[in-house]
């Protein structure tokens, strides 16, 4: 089923890049807006490709899929594992708000630093 | 799994995670050639005629490029949005990795200890200090870097640069992200025929992705690679065991090789110059032309300099120092390669460069070819994700 209930990793791994983000638009939050925009993007896209073998493998069978679908109601578990899923989902999207936070755990100042910009 | 990754080490991504990676590949895709292509038309149509009002030439440099074509939006958005799709290729395969960690530690020991199908090894010294320009950064924007290490003999993050790097190439690196090491072996064996070697060492190997081809092209030559990173190296040996090629991975770094004078015939890196510090580079020559015998070949695979490029293509490449976290990619390429090898002891009559078309994109023919044209111009697909990709190389026989 397409909303499984997230495992907690045994090991968890760092996701964010350590140190000093740019910031290229003037505005402040621009630059995050386009990340989370990017993000949406990239869930959006994977619905797509989710709908469309889901509709190949309907069509495949000869279901009806439009009734199937409005007609359908999640079980409890169901609905627990989405609820879930959600969760993690927002925090995809919004992964730049995380990943600022976590930078300034770090020493920003240790990092090598890059070329003043011209 | 991502789709270059088919050796034993592979990780099995879930329907909606293979949609997420396909999606960055998409996106790199767009935001490499589009949005460039966009960038180049506003510097072409605007950026570039205003320069020249106000100034009476055109930019000299890519600091001058750069500088007229910091505050366009074209520029805004494509280094905001390249950035984000950098450390998205990243992510997008971190949560399989994640599930897997203990089961890459388990296959890759399993791996590393199987004498099946080779016989390399790996040797990791518990007292290495892994250099600052290593340890203190995210090299370009991988989380964790080449080095962080989650569990006892860990390789997870060998398994993030190899799956990163799957989807993050989009096809360039071929189809076991080795076309850099295939391309230049195979172009070398066949340009140097006489040329034989029996020992060959890889520096800055990472995961050996690019070793491996020289063991093939090159089956009676004892072959060894060098990195500082021990997850990568771990890696890199059990994913050479997994192809069958054999090859010493060692944690040594190649500003400081422990192995004898005169003990090899080819000494060869591929992108990894210009990930080191520029003082780095000129001892890692001093110590490549130690090593060599006389008659041995160093050879590295690199970004074409920046006197080989126009102003606007410098700017374009030299966009990694300032924005991907690779601070000392545009000190190694305003460099003049020559000048580095003369430096280092190698004689100028003796230095060699070479830009050959990929083997994976246009085959074993155009390879051949190249032999025979020996080209040495520089074109906007020579070390760059463009409509194809050319490898720059250069070196000298000592």
């Amino acid at each position: 089923m397409w909303a499984n209930k997230p495992e907690t990793p045994k090991t968890k791994l760092r996701y964010s890049v350590r140190g000093k983000r740019f910031q290229f638009f003037d505005a402040q939050g621009v630059d995050e807006l386009v990340s989370i925009n990017m993000a949406l993007a990239q869930e959006l896209w994977v619905v797509k490709e989710r709908q469309a073998t889901m509709e190949a493998v309907a069509a495949a069978k000869g279901i009806v899929l439009p009734k199937e679908i409005e007609d359908h109601e999640f079980s409890e578990d169901q609905k627990e594992a989405l609820e879930a899923e959600r969760k993690v989902f927002i925090d995809r999207i919004f992964f730049i708000l995380r990943e600022e936070a976590e930078a300034l755990e770090d020493d920003l100042d240790a990092e090598p630093s890059a070329p003043n910009i011209p | 799994m991502t789709k270059y990754v088919h050796h034993e080490l592979k990780v099995k991504s879930n329907k909606e995670e293979l949609a997420r990676q396909s999606f960055m590949m998409g996106m790199r895709t767009y935001v490499l050639h589009d949005m460039a292509n966009g960038m180049r038309t506003a510097y072409d149509a605007k950026v570039e005629p205003a320069f020249e009002r106000r100034e009476g030439r055109k930019p000299q440099d890519g600091p001058e490029v750069h500088k007229a074509l910091k505050n366009e939006t074209s520029f805004r958005f494509y280094s905001n949005m390249r950035c984000n799709a950098q450390e998205m290729s990243f992510r997008s395969v971190l949560p399989t990795i994640e599930r897997n960690v203990e089961n890459l530690n388990r296959k890759a020991k399993a791996l590393s200890q199987s004498t099946e199908k080779a016989a390399g090894s790996v040797s990791i010294n518990p007292e290495f200090v892994v250099p600052k320009s290593v340890a203190n950064i995210d090299v370009h924007l991988m989380p964790g870097n080449y080095d962080t290490e989650y569990a006892e003999d860990d390789v997870t993050q060998g398994a993030v640069y190899d799956n990163g790097i799957s989807v993050f190439s989009m096809g360039f690196f071929g189809d076991n992200l080795d076309d850099i090491g295939s391309t230049l072996s195979l172009y070398i064996r066949e340009k140097y025929p006489d040329f034989n070697p029996s020992k060959i060492l890889d520096l800055g190997c990472t995961i050996g992705h690019n070793t491996v081809p020289w063991a093939r092209t090159y089956p009676d030559a004892e072959v060894h690679a060098i990195d500082v990173a021990a997850p990568a190296l771990r890696y890199g040996h059990a994913r050479a065991q997994s192809q069958g090629a054999t090859v010493h991975f060692h944690q040594q770094s190649a500003e400081a090789i422990e192995f004898e004078d005169e003990s090899f015939d080819m000494i060869f890196s591929s992108m990894f110059l210009h990930e080191v510090p520029k003082d780095g580079i000129h001892k890692a020559f001093k110590e490549a032309h130690r090593l060599l015998k006389p008659g041995g070949l160093m050879l590295h695979m690199e970004l074409p300099p920046n006197k080989m490029l126009g102003a606007y293509d410098s700017f374009y490449m030299d966009w990694d120092a300032f924005y991907n976290k690779e601070p000392y990619y545009k000190t190694f390429r305003d460099m003049d390669p020559a000048e580095v090898c003369l430096a280092a002891g190698f004689k100028d009559t003796n230095f060699i460069q070479h830009i050959v078309p990929s083997l994976g994109l246009y085959g074993r023919g155009a390879v051949k070819e190249a032999v025979k044209e020996a080209r040495t111009e520089a074109d906007e697909n020579t070390g760059r994700f463009g409509d194809g990709i050319m490898w720059y190389s250069f070196g000298a026989w000592k």
